[in-house]
């Protein structure tokens, strides 16, 4: 049944929410965020809290982007402190893996493979390391010409050349909203999003171009004419998807600046080391930015972040697909999504301080249902979620090296160094491998390549000394060769019946012992349990 | 890998697995189903199974870049627009293709020919697109191209041999193909620079037995794992493992050294020939969907030396196909479709080329579940419009469907949203189903 | 007669796509070759030419090439026809199944007394011109390229002597023949010419398109298209070779990137002063060359893609059978 969404009730549904209160310390918000949680989810729907092997496993994937090494995961359980689990959490948004990991995430976010940019990737790194802020970045990225460093414009550039992506893509990534369907038409299932919000969005974009400099500038004229499903044809306005209108101020200029304007811009983006295009009064990118942030009524902007940092942490967003953020698709938990983005512009849109939090909650920290799982909205328990390429890659190298010589943060000197060269290292893999998303599933190109391609036996599989499959070798008892195995590879202890299992396997391949090591090994990395974070 | 061996190892790998599972106690060997995940069809589970088993194949000429229909189906000779080729009569009295397709005409009696695509789009990615699902694309959604659909509706979840098999050896216009919101288990085994899947082949370093064992091994993790916590995403994991050494048993199926001589030179020598040999091996070995692309048939300049070139090639390993596919049985299981993104401008550029058209263009259906010696539809003297018949992408869709046994209003549920695997209010063209 | 006189003095648009042409001696009738199948005659010196079909069964398709010998005008097409015709009457006088495939080219000796013609079905031959009966037929040119596709035999050409045949094809093997024995005397090769792709698209485009002996009959020019990057469009350098008959040596290898596509016709000037060049590829082109140094000394860009040129003996007047319109040039002084 199609219903036009109304004003009021949006107004209701934006103002229902307000009674939960945004905290001081990330403690405090993952406190909030349990109690709303807790109220749509009776207790006997929730699963245990998990252990703490399985703990340090899904905090370091998701805050460093890996598995933990063997040390990290022995001071781990080592450790006697009544706030470990803080203390962890704490540790992990402080590393030098979480600016790798977030710029990761977000480069997958932004630019989804359109192309690998190592320029655009630093400027990334360089972001998350000194956690520039959510609306700085933003600024950045849609408004690159204002910063002499041209590298943030590699979002805008990778789609300018086609206006639909520039506005679909943009609206997507910064508002977690998809008005794609509504260009030929208004949208057929959602009536938030008409053809007027299409071409008004459109609109901001439609003036940009790129500089061969590499920046992109933005000329000094220009608009869309569109004709409607009943025929009209009408001229776009600038129009934000709140219906936020703005006016451009009228501008006369004499034929003959106009004739050198657009000889400037001509010269631009043709020649590399022509000046910076000239910048127009009126700026429609940045007046984009400008009405985005300030609309803290119905919140586009921060909601989006909010929600997509939330489901990164749970495989499922509040809002749910991530692009439908729209009144026939209410947030399963529309309080806490508020307060979520509320919190977000109260501390500077600090994105690191939300993962923190969101980390701390009993809600982060439960168990999957072994069967049976109550719906997934309720967060009741995890959902499993595939690693991404680069937690899959990265973590593959992490788990096949010499334990003694992966120490990762328990050895804090060299590992910034060290963890910078796994990276590298990770790179080629990672960029082969599918990026995941709804309804993911691991495909056969994958396991083919696991079982026969030579990188996994020479790289992952190898017998050398600094390798887990050479370390293996030294032991003499093959009960603690197969628990240090399933330690560095799944970071847990092992299950009797595997150990059974395990020592007929080395038992039976006696005559090709490193071999068979080199196989149980392989065994455990091919398994879902690491392919997976759960 | 000597092939008789095959079926005993197999059994050997499901008791040593069976054994292993025993040692660990496992309580749930269930066989883990391909699709479990939110894609559930609303089709009675019984006439899917039957249809799985019918042994139906698809074999899809590509003709990438937009072959001309008035060179090949459709000849408009004596028209300014029809080009310097004449037609010939085929053995079907009254139907008539252009000289260009000489061996065709004589085999038309299993093909029908379409000659009234509207498909509107008219630039390479998006008529892909469009050509591929069957539909325009939605931003929010992923549609699966043709090859998954019909993996997912003929393939057996215990298949040996892969179910979705491209070949694109050329690399203008290449596109891989997805199994969109199907799932990864349904997207293609891709063939680009070698025709000989990646990863296919056993390492030397690893022996045949612990290459098994490992496996084995591996599978015995997962169960213990699958006692702890279950999903479909790991369902579909373990899946994509079991079906590693059904895929590398079938490497044979690749490589044609392996077909008489005289099949050989019936296919002849070029690669797109050898390309229709090794589909006709995969489809005989029950591969339900297999896409052959031949580029590259975009010719914006000199379209009538490019389709002397590329319709002898056309011609005659379409023909040599059919002929096989006929002599071995396989034809009425068969359904050969020959299709690209959209056809060329009646009107000649000065470069003596054709420019991207979607308006009035061809494709032909040969062998299952079609009425050969058929044509349907009709374009205007000069070949500009449609004037009888006009057809769509979801149209031919559900023709396809249709010709397979495939109930095209059957619906996939995406999330709450049931999507029909034809598109939306289109129809089978009942006048070219046998 | 200076090429950088070249001007034109009529253009007659069109609906069809003109190949070939040919004029009177004194340059006031033309007879052309059209993509709908018809010969037409054009009486140029009027003001507004009308176009008059020459009468009989005719050709069935593109009508790709023409020769005038005196009275007698025989055209060739892709319906593998030769149609002898008298352009006295305007009346077809003889047509022959003179090829198993498209026919590509004919010209005439230069006494006139015979025909040469070459097509598709890769064989060069050789018809008395008032009988119309075949003195030979020989080839050196496969059916199919060494990747296993249908070559073509696109150009012939007969030196000024009378001596010499030459023929070139798709992959860009010319051969040179006596042409009282039909021996081959000669072969030269020019590889670039076939423009095989065998990554990209897996096809090619090129092939030698247009042969010319030099006014001593001592060389060889062949024109055709270079390396193409694309090659959906003719997105390809004019590419012209010239070589010495005799050696077999080349003596020039000239691309031209500025404007692009296949040497339709090459025409050496007087004395093998110049090389003109005529071609394109969505659009015209016309250059001249020394044939000494290889410089290109004048260049033109045509409006439409030229698929015939024909001069007269004394390099004054040019008529142009382009896509979709016929020109008439000038080389003589422009008039005050």
């Amino acid at each position: 049944m199609r219903t036009r969404f109304h004003p009021v009730l949006l107004c209701l549904l934006f103002s229902a929410v307000a009674t939960a209160s945004t905290a001081s310390s990330p403690m405090q918000l993952a406190r909030e965020i349990d109690r709303l949680i807790n109220q749509q989810c009776a207790p006997e729907l929730r699963a245990e809290l998990v252990g703490e092997s399985q703990y340090i496993r899904r905090a370091t994937l998701d805050l460093a982007g890996r598995i933990p090494t063997v040390a990290e995961l022995q001071d781990f359980r080592n450790s006697e402190s009544l706030t470990k689990r803080q203390d962890l959490i704490q540790q992990l948004v402080s590393s030098a893996d979480f600016a790798f990991h977030q710029r990761n995430e977000l480069d997958t976010l932004l630019l989804r493979r359109l192309e690998h940019n190592d320029n655009w990737r630093a400027y990334l790194l360089e972001a998350t390391r000194e956690n520039r802020k959510w609306d700085e970045l933003f600024r950045q990225i849609m408004v690159p010409e204002d910063d002499e460093d041209h590298r943030s414009a590699a979002f805008l550039r990778k789609r300018i050349s086609d206006l639909d992506s520039a506005t679909n893509d943009s609206s997507i990534a910064w508002f977690g909203v998809n008005i794609g369907c509504a260009k030929c038409h208004d949208h057929p299932l959602v009536m938030d999003w008409t053809q007027a919000h299409y071409y008004g969005m459109a609109s901001f974009f439609k003036r940009t171009f790129q500089t061969r400099a590499g920046s992109v500038g933005e000329r000094f004229d220009g608009s869309i004419g569109y004709t409607t499903t009943d025929g009209d044809s009408r001229k776009s306005e600038f129009m934000f998807l709140t219906g936020t209108k703005l006016v451009e101020p009228d501008s006369e200029l004499e034929e003959a600046k106009q004739k050198e304007i657009n000889e400037a811009i001509k010269k631009s983006e043709s020649d590399a080391k022509a000046p910076p295009p000239p910048q127009p009064q009126f700026r429609p990118r940045s007046n984009l930015v400008r009405i985005a942030l300030a609309d803290t009524e119905q919140n586009f902007f921060a909601r989006n972040i909010a929600n997509r940092l939330w489901a990164r942490m749970f495989g499922r967003g509040l809002i749910h697909p991530l692009d439908q953020a729209h009144s026939e698709n209410p947030p399963s938990h529309p309080a806490l999504l508020d307060l979520l983005a509320r919190d977000l512009r109260e501390h500077e849109f600090d994105l690191r301080r939300t993962l923190h939090a969101i980390a701390l909650t009993d809600t982060y920290a439960r168990k999957a249902h072994a069967k049976d799982p109550p719906p997934d909205e309720l967060f009741a328990g995890a959902i499993p979620r595939p690693l991404t390429p680069h937690q899959f890659s990265l973590s593959l190298l992490i788990a096949s090296a010499n334990p003694t010589e992966m120490q990762g943060l328990s050895s804090k000197q060299e590992w910034n160094q060290q963890r910078e060269e796994l990276e590298q290292k990770s790179e080629s893999v990672a960029r082969q491998l599918e990026i995941p998303d709804d309804g993911f599933q691991v495909s056969v190109t994958e396991s083919l390549w696991f079982s026969n391609h030579p990188q996994i036996q020479n790289e992952y599989l190898q017998s050398g000394g600094n390798r887990l499959v050479g370390s293996l070798l030294r032991f003499e008892s093959d009960e603690e060769l197969i628990r240090e195995a399933i330690q560095a590879v799944l970071c847990r202890d092992p299950d009797p019946d595997e150990m059974t299992a395990m020592l007929q396997y080395l038992q039976n391949k006696t005559e090709r012992r490193t071999d068979a090591i080199g196989q149980i090994v392989w065994a455990l990395m091919s398994s879902p349990e690491f392919r997976f974070n759960h | 890998m000597n092939l008789n061996a095959q079926p005993s190892l197999n059994r050997r790998s499901s008791l040593n697995r069976r054994s292993l599972l025993r040692l660990a106690g496992a309580a749930s060997t269930a066989t883990l189903a391909a699709d479990m995940s939110s894609i559930e069809a609303l089709a009675s589970p019984a006439l899917t199974e039957s249809l799985k088993q019918s042994g139906k194949r698809v074999i899809l000429l590509w003709l990438a870049g937009g072959a001309s229909q008035l060179e090949t189906w459709d000849p408009k000779p004596g028209r300014l627009t029809g080009g310097p080729f004449s037609k010939i009569q085929t053995c079907v009295p009254g139907i008539e293709i252009s000289e260009l397709l000489p061996k065709m005409s004589s085999r038309l009696k299993e093909t029908a020919i379409i000659r009234s695509l509207n498909t509107k789009i008219a630039d390479h990615g998006n008529a892909y697109q469009l050509m591929d699902t069957g539909r325009t694309p939605e931003p929010s959604l992923k549609f699966p191209h043709l090859g998954a659909t019909i993996a997912h509706e003929l393939g057996q979840r215990d298949s040996q041999v892969p179910d979705y098999v491209t070949m694109y050896t050329s690399t203008e216009g290449r596109r891989q193909g997805t199994a969109g919101f199907l799932g990864g288990r349904y997207n293609p085994m891709f063939l680009t620079d070698q025709m000989m899947p990646a990863n296919i082949k056993r390492l030397d370093s690893i022996t045949e037995i612990d290459h098994r064992d490992r496996a084995d091994l591996r599978d015995l993790m997962a169960n213990i794992f699958d006692r702890k916590q279950s999903h479909p995403m790991y369902d579909a994991h373990n899946s994509a493992y079991d079906r590693v050494r059904g895929l590398m048993a079938s490497d044979h199926l690749f490589d044609i050294e392996r077909e008489p001589q005289s099949v050989r030179n019936h296919y002849g020598p070029t690669q797109f020939g050898q390309q229709c040999l090794i589909a006709r091996r995969l489809a005989e070995a029950g591969v339900p969907f297999i896409k052959v692309a031949r580029a590259w048939w975009d010719s914006h300049g000199q379209n009538f030396e490019t389709h002397q070139e590329l319709c002898a090639d056309l011609d005659h390993c379409m023909s040599a196909l059919l002929d096989d596919l006929k002599a071995r049985g396989m034809l009425d299981s068969t359904l050969v479709i020959t299709l690209g993104e959209f056809g060329r401008t009646p009107d000649i550029n000065g470069s003596l080329g054709r420019d991207h058209f979607a308006s009035a263009w061809s494709c032909t259906l040969s062998g299952c579940g079609i009425r050969g010696g058929s044509v349907f539809g009709k374009s205007d003297e000069d070949g500009k419009t449609v004037i009888e018949g006009e057809m769509n992408a979801g149209d031919l869709f559900a023709t396809i469907f249709a010709a397979l046994g495939i109930d095209h209003h059957k619906e996939f549920m995406v999330g709450s949203r049931p999507i029909p695997i034809a598109d939306f209010d289109s129809e089978p063209c009942f006048d070219i189903l046998a | 007669m200076q090429p950088s006189n070249l001007h034109e003095l009529a253009k007659w648009p069109c609906q069809d796509i003109v190949f070939c042409a040919a004029a009177s001696d004194d340059s006031r009738r033309l007879w052309i070759g059209s993509s709908d199948a018809g010969v037409y005659q054009m009486d140029v010196a009027e003001e507004k030419p009308q176009r008059m079909k020459l009468s009989g069964e005719g050709h069935s398709s593109y009508v790709t090439c023409l020769t005038r010998c005196g009275s007698t005008l025989v055209t060739g097409s892709y319906d593998r026809k030769l149609i002898w015709w008298d352009t006295e009457t305007g009346q077809q006088i003889r047509q022959i199944k003179a090829h198993d495939k498209w026919i590509r080219k004919i010209i005439s000796t230069p006494d006139h007394s015979r025909v040469i013609s070459v097509a598709d079905d890769m064989q060069c031959r050789v018809w008395d011109l008032a009988s119309g009966t075949m003195i030979a037929e020989f080839s050196d040119h496969p059916p199919m390229t060494p990747h296993h596709y249908p070559s073509m035999l696109y150009a012939v050409a007969v030196s000024p002597d009378g001596s010499k045949i030459a023929t070139g094809d798709r992959v860009g093997h010319v051969a040179i023949w006596d042409s009282k024995s039909f021996e081959t005397i000669a072969e030269i090769e020019t590889p670039v010419m076939y423009t095989w792709d065998p990554q990209k698209r897996r096809h090619s485009i090129g092939g030698i398109r247009s042969l010319a002996f030099s006014g001593d009959s001592q060389r060889l020019a062949v024109g055709g298209i270079g390396k193409i990057g694309n090659i959906d469009h003719l997105g390809g350098p004019a590419r012209l070779e010239v070589f010495n008959c005799q050696t077999g040596e080349r003596q020039l290898e000239l691309e031209d990137n500025k404007l692009k596509g296949l040497i339709e016709q090459i025409v050496w000037g007087p004395d093998d002063a110049w090389l003109l060049t005529a071609g394109g590829d969505n659009k015209g082109f016309t250059s001249f060359y020394n044939p000494e140094s290889g410089e290109m000394f004048h260049q033109e860009q045509h409006p439409a893609h030229i698929h015939g040129l024909w001069c007269d003996a004394a390099y004054e007047n040019f008529f142009i059978a382009a896509h979709k319109q016929v020109n008439h040039w000038s080389m003589a002084e422009k008039e005050a």
